[in-house]
């Protein structure tokens, strides 16, 4: 094993200590080899900022000696001791205890480090940074000075790498052909000024700047380039599957992910105080500060408007709820299969939908109207829906249902509603005859004081009347399905009446005010020319073809 | 060695890097309004610059004149913009190459003139009872 004593370690292999094997030196020596080139150009190298320097001494630290300063700052600062001797060797790199422990993260991906299954100890990233000093390591010989294209083995477990940028490092590893000349000739026959800036100089620039974008959520932080960077992977994918065998292979741009180190703090703030606050501590003993949160009373609101803002609030907290349930989606296993978890999640969001913090029954589906009526809490619901098992989403089917006209009414905006109508309209074949005609007979009450029955103003509207189509084809369905239903029974007389009712009030309608439904379902005529005589009959045909021309 | 540097350092894909422009020749503007064109041999984490062989390009109207000016290094938070210079096309201009002296005078007549402009705007403006104030010239209270 190589043995290399102090700072003056790579400064060549006649430097190295004496009572190393004949053998052990001509192996080092050739380890050294490619060392020493870059080492050399180091020592004339006064980098203020010492980063080479930080590399040596690192180097140096895996076998266990070394530079002492710089030797305890990387020890204690992976304590994460904000200890003086630390902090002096960072402060003289001119960064934080915390960034150091960072940068060397950074270190780790960006150094050609063979990938090694790491020791669940703290000195384990230090380890990774002796890459040169080690047994062969067959990239550093075998590979042919090539500029600094990376010729990285896998690197550490600390970065997330793409699969394809790490089949694109394994590919580059494993063919070592050098690429043909550039296309573009080269007009000046050779720059004698080349390379003034070197490989390590280049790498040490990139390195700073990629601690720069480290971060720990790199979805949150770097949103666009990664939902870019998805969509462009998903493109190429569905290019490859068609056959086109190009098999780009664009490359992601992989900042170094960090795990974030316990820091201290340093300084204690108050919320609403100006600046930091007198801390009694046992190098200033001071009197603790009464700190103590004094609830200020809510100004009076009318009653109304404030109600509207507790919906609206309410409304938030449910959506943050509803992302997190997604999120929990998108992340977790691509099967529909919920975890505990996300189910007693999708549990609470449906109790606070529904309740409101009112106790009341009437006041309950109060509670879910007013949400219905708020454009966001409609796409709340809307969202919902998916996550919502069978029953759950059945009962609030039937609640809208039951609250259809005024929903039409508070619906100033048309195109809002329509987006409950493809989730709802799932659950709408889950329904039972009994429900459905519960929900339909609801529609058909002439409420008191009035002429007019509430399924005119629910035709009058696109949602409303696509639901009332659609509920009446599944109603159909089971009468056609279930022969039972055709014996005569209280039920079926309900429905019949409805079903006459219903295109009754249609013929009625003008056209102009009838509303294009969403979708028309196929069964719906033969419905009606069942329970209704012929000359009604050939006016809804005319209506309603007139209202949807298919 | 030539043949290599060629190759398409994608190292960070994703974002501008001045990494891949090493070695080649870039035309620079500064903030002073001065344009500087040069060999970029060296860049730092700041995009500080060394600039080799430098020449500082006068422009007057159709004409330009070049200054040589050996190594630059130019601070980051002086630089507007930079480009790179193909080799090929750099020749391919409308303009003309004049001598120095002859672009310095050049110049100096367009600075005149300007200024001589100015002047006169701004008795104008006097005489009406305006007074534009300049950024340069502000008073000091």
């Amino acid at each position: 094993m190589t043995c290399l004593e102090g700072p003056h370690s790579n400064q060549g292999p006649d430097k190295s200590c004496g009572p190393m094997a004949p053998e052990e030196e001509l192996v080092s020596s050739s380890q050294l080899e490619e060392e020493e080139e870059e080492n050399e150009e180091e020592e004339e190298d006064l980098d203020p900022d010492l980063a080479p320097d930080l590399e040596e001494g690192v180097d140096e630290e895996e076998e266990d000696l070394g530079d002492p300063a710089i030797l305890s700052a990387v020890t204690n600062t992976q304590r994460g001791l904000p200890s003086s001797p630390g902090i002096k060797a960072s402060g003289a790199l001119g960064m934080s205890p915390a960034s150091l422990h960072f940068l060397w993260q950074t270190l780790d991906y960006l150094s050609p480090v063979p990938f090694r299954p790491t020791h669940p100890s703290t000195s384990s990233p230090v380890r990774h940074f002796g890459p040169r000093l080690l047994p062969p390591d067959p990239y550093v010989f075998c590979s042919p000075p090539t500029s600094w294209s990376p010729r990285f083995s896998l690197p550490s477990h600390l970065t997330q790498l793409h699969p394809q940028h790490q089949r694109i490092l394994q590919l580059q590893q494993h063919s070592r052909t050098p690429r043909s000349p550039a296309k573009k000739p080269w007009s000046r026959q050779s720059d004698a000024y080349a390379n003034l800036m070197t490989r390590k100089e280049k790498d040490w620039v990139i390195k700073v700047q990629m601690v720069q974008l480290q971060s720990e959520k790199p979805c949150l932080d770097d949103y666009y380039y990664q939902n870019y960077y998805q969509k462009l992977e998903k493109k190429e994918a569905d290019q490859e599957l068609l056959g086109q065998r190009s098999k780009v292979e664009s490359l992601k741009l992989v900042t170094p992910y960090i795990q974030k180190a316990e820091a201290y703090e340093s300084v204690v703030r108050f919320e609403g105080s100006l600046g930091q606050v007198a801390m009694s501590t046992c190098f200033s003993p001071r009197r603790a500060i009464d700190a103590v949160p004094h609830g200020t009373p809510e100004p009076e609101i009318g009653a109304a408007s404030s109600q509207r803002l507790r919906v609206l609030s309410w409304i938030e907290k449910m959506f943050l709820q509803l992302l997190e349930i997604e999120e929990g989606k998108k992340n977790g296993p691509p099967q529909s299969c919920y975890s505990e978890q996300q189910r007693n999640q999708v549990e609470k969001l449906f109790q606070a939908l529904k309740t409101q913090e009112q106790s009341n029954l009437e006041e309950t589906a109060d509670g879910f109207l007013q949400v219905l009526s708020v454009r966001k809490g409609k796409a709340l619901v809307a969202r919902l829906l998916p996550f919502l098992p069978r029953d759950l989403a059945v009962s609030l089917l039937l609640a809208v249902i039951h609250h259809l006209p005024l929903l039409v009414k508070r619906d100033a905006a048309d195109q809002v509603l329509q987006m409950l109508f493809k989730p709802l309209g799932k659950y709408i074949s889950h329904l039972t005859f009994h429900e459905l005609l519960q929900g339909l007979q609801g529609l058909m009450l002439l409420p008191p004081g009035s002429s007019e029955r509430p399924v005119t103003v629910v035709l009058q509207n696109q949602f409303g009347i696509s639901l009332l189509y659609a509920l009446l084809s599944h109603g159909a369905k089971l009468v056609s399905l279930d022969p039972s239903l055709e014996e005569p029974s209280s039920d079926h007389t309900a429905w019949t009446d409805i079903v006459i009712l219903i295109a009754w009030e249609i013929a009625q309608m003008p056209t102009a005010s009838l509303a294009e439904p969403l979708t028309f379902p196929s069964n719906l005529l033969p419905l009606f020319c069942r329970h209704v005589d012929k000359q009604l009959v050939q006016q809804l045909e005319a209506t309603m073809q007139l209202a949807w021309i298919y | 060695m030539a043949a290599l540097s060629q190759l398409k350092m994608n190292y960070m894909p994703g974002t501008a890097s001045l990494i891949e422009d090493i070695d080649k020749k870039h035309l620079v503007l500064l903030r002073d309004g001065r344009t500087l064109i040069g060999f970029l041999r060296s860049i730092d984490q700041f995009a500080n610059l060394v600039l080799h062989q430098t020449v500082e390009r006068i422009h007057v109207g159709k004409k330009y004149g070049d200054i040589p000016r050996g190594i630059f290094v130019v601070r980051g938070e002086n630089v507007v913009l930079l480009g790179e210079i193909d080799l090929e096309k750099e020749s391919d201009t409308p303009l003309q190459q004049v001598s120095i002296e002859e672009i310095l005078e050049e110049q100096r007549v367009e600075q005149q003139t300007k200024l001589e402009n100015e002047k006169i705007k701004v008795q104008a403006l006097k005489d009406r009872g305006l007074s534009i104030p300049r950024a340069d010239t502000l008073d000091e209270y």
